[in-house]
């Protein structure tokens, strides 16, 4: 124990004698552990961001949703321009005949302009049906959401999202005025509570529509693009998620499912997917880690070598007056210590600084991210510097340990 | 107190293999003022590397106090060189950019058993640098650099002394200084092996050992040996 705090001491004092080195090396593990606590943290920060949204769509529904074949190059496909319309409100009306199924709206979108005296937005009109309202977490601030039988009868009616309607009316009331819409009047029947940004996407930016409205009205089309179900028996997803399979591949005349013009999710599967992103992100961001970590070690390593051959003479007169090789092997793995756990120390504060820099850019820009630091992501960070000087000090360390010292005090 | 038996020491480089050491016997008893004389490169240096456990035999035995050195692991005989004897090197070999004081502490560092640093003190105040302590190594003059490096051989208050050449960089009068302090460690029962191959420093030993090319050639009281008289002389 003596020797330990002895070595200590002359590793301090022996690094107080090269503050410049010193200085350096600690600034390189500074930098490593300081981008290790800001990835670990805002890893953290963006996993929690992702599950709080995922978890705001409730864990009761399916989604059904159209995508181009397997066969004609799936997703990829799709984004080349092939527009799937075999999907429409028939598949819906089936959906809705399965007995644990009891409400479930279809959707489409559109662009358009919004205006009114005077005032245009761009907005993305959401075609949704009635049961849009209860389904989805979105709630009414005022008036009210369209009915099934406006949807029916292609009623020109219209709910605004919280922003449109702030920057069409102000503080105006909207209730009852009529808004252009692809050079039609709508009425406005009802505006929505705050939602926020759900996955980079403003909720708040969005104008409610009757799908049948938007398809024969605006869009000129039959089709919808996806189909939400709400389960009335949350425990019966995974064969709902069947049943609505087998409905659409007999509505739209599909015998191979390589063949699927949709996909179906539940909640669950998309939990799933989230969680393979989410622990590939977290892979990811670990190895970045590791490597700024291992960048640091390499570091040290260097300087402690540099450091072993400029200090052969006061090694080997160490030698020489009784240090064994145990003490300077002690010695030197104490300043490789000493300089990881101070650019530990300093690379956490500076990283507490970077983290909280991100914090305020983040919700400034309306994420709801959290200023989170994990007292055991600190710890780890600390006690990995500490591994970090350990392992890459040994090298040096040893080197020197094993010096000759009649060979070492000649030189000079 | 040491008795070496035909030791053999060379050094092997490659291919190279240089013979150093060539059937040296010898024996130092308690309170001796030894000095090893010889032309350089004969082994004076070697010889005393291994006398202080510096450097390993090749063939042969070393017993210091009746124990074989050879058989001693490394940390013994770290302990061996704290506190068993002192090195006092030719070039001084002190830390630079570093005070007196810490240079003569440095020993005490590596002594598990003493941590009380009067003696520091003690040991600079023996060679007369009282007044010197808090300078820095590079601040002195040769003669008190070597001062300081006989004050850290002192430190851990070991049985002996080996001196390499003390006065080889020295200008005469701080020569006549460092073995008038070898002279006074000796008389206070220290056993003192020096080396060297001037004649005027080989006086002031009671025991002159001569060694050409790795062998000793001749093993002689000194009759000369200079008395305190003189010595006390030449230091006015
Ligand atoms: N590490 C070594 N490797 C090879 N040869 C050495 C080594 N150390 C000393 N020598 C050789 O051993 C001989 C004796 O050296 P040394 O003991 O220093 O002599 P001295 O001190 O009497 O001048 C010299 O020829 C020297 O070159
Ligand atoms: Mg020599």
């Amino acid at each position: 124990m003596n020797n330990i705090i002895t070595s200590f001491k002359i590793a301090t004092n022996a690094l107080s004698k090269n503050r410049m080195r010193t200085f350096l090396t600690v600034l390189g593990v500074m930098i490593g552990i300081s981008s290790v606590t800001v990835i670990v943290s805002a890893g953290d920060s963006i996993e929690k961001l992702v599950y709080d949204q995922m978890a705001s769509f409730g864990s009761d529904f399916i989604q059904a949703e159209v995508r181009a074949p397997k066969s004609s190059g799936g997703s990829l496909g799709q984004a080349q321009g092939i527009v799937i319309t075999t999907m429409n409100e028939n598949d819906r009306q089936d959906i809705l005949d399965l007995p644990y199924i009891d409400k479930a709206y279809s959707s489409v979108t559109a662009q358009e302009l919004v205006s009114w005296s005077g005032n245009i937005k761009k907005t993305l009109i959401y075609g949704v049906s009635a049961d849009f309202i209860d389904i989805d977490s979105s709630e009414i601030d005022q008036g009210r959401f369209f009915t099934e039988e406006e949807d029916n009868n292609l009623s020109r009616v219209v709910v605004l999202g919280k922003d449109v309607k702030e920057e069409l009316f102000g503080s105006n009331d909207a209730i009852g005025q009529n808004v252009k819409v692809n050079k039609q009047n709508y009425t406005v029947i009802g505006t929505m509570k705050d939602r926020g940004t759900i996955f980079f996407f403003n909720m708040d930016e969005l104008i409610y529509i009757p799908i049948q409205t938007t398809q024969k009205m605006i869009l000129g089309i039959n089709h919808v693009i996806s189909i939400t179900s709400q389960l009335n028996d949350s425990s019966r997803d995974q064969e709902a998620v069947s049943d609505i399979q087998k409905i659409l591949r007999a509505n739209h005349n599909i015998t191979n499912p390589d063949r699927d013009d949709f996909e179906v999710m539940s909640m669950a599967d998309a939990q799933d997917l989230m969680n393979t992103v989410v622990g590939g992100v977290t892979l990811l961001l670990i190895a970045l880690a590791a490597v700024s970590l291992v960048v640091g070690g390499v570091g040290i390593m260097n300087i402690m070598y540099a450091t072993v051959a400029e200090r052969t003479f006061e090694i080997g007169l160490r030698k020489s007056i009784g240090a064994s090789k145990k003490a300077i092997l002690q010695q030197f793995l104490a300043e490789a210590i000493v300089i990881t756990l101070l650019g530990g120390i300093y690379g956490i504060l500076l990283g507490i600084f970077m983290i909280y820099i991100v914090y305020l850019i983040a919700t400034y820009y309306g994420f709801a991210w959290d200023f989170s630091l994990s007292l055991s992501g600190l710890v780890l960070a600390l006690g990995f510097s500490i591994v970090v000087g350990l392992i890459f000090g040994l090298y040096p360390a040893k080197r020197a340990a094993d010096l000759d010292p009649i060979a070492a005090i000649r030189k000079e | 107190m040491i008795e070496l038996k035909n030791v053999y020491k060379e050094f092997v480089n490659g291919e190279v293999v240089t013979k150093v050491l060539q059937g040296i016997n010898l024996q130092i008893g308690r309170g001796e003022f030894l000095a090893i004389m010889g032309p350089s490169g004969s082994g004076k240096s070697t010889l005393m590397h291994i006398l202080g456990f510096l450097d390993n035999i090749s063939t042969g035995q070393y017993y210091f106090d009746n124990k074989n050195v050879s058989s001693l692991d490394d940390d013994i005989l770290a302990d061996y060189r704290n506190k068993k004897v002192g090195f006092v090197f030719q070039s001084f070999n002190l830390l630079p950019k570093t005070s007196v004081w810490e240079n003569v502490r440095l020993p005490l560092l590596y002594n598990r058993g003493k941590t009380d640093l009067s003696y520091v003190d003690k040991a600079i105040k023996s060679v007369g640098l009282e007044h010197r302590k808090n300078y820095l190594s590079n601040q002195l003059s040769g003669g008190e650099k070597q001062r300081v490096a006989i004050a850290r051989a002192l430190v851990n208050n070991p049985d002996i002394i080996f001196a390499d050449e003390p006065t080889g960089n020295l200008d005469s009068k701080s020569g006549i200084q460092i073995m008038s302090i070898l002279h006074e460690l000796s008389k206070m029962g220290k056993t003192i092996v020096v080396v060297t191959h001037e004649s005027t420093t080989a006086k002031y030993a009671k025991r002159i050992v001569q060694i050409r090319d790795g062998e000793i050639v001749s093993d002689e009281v000194n009759k000369d040996v200079i008395s305190t008289e003189t010595l006390k002389g030449q230091l006015k």
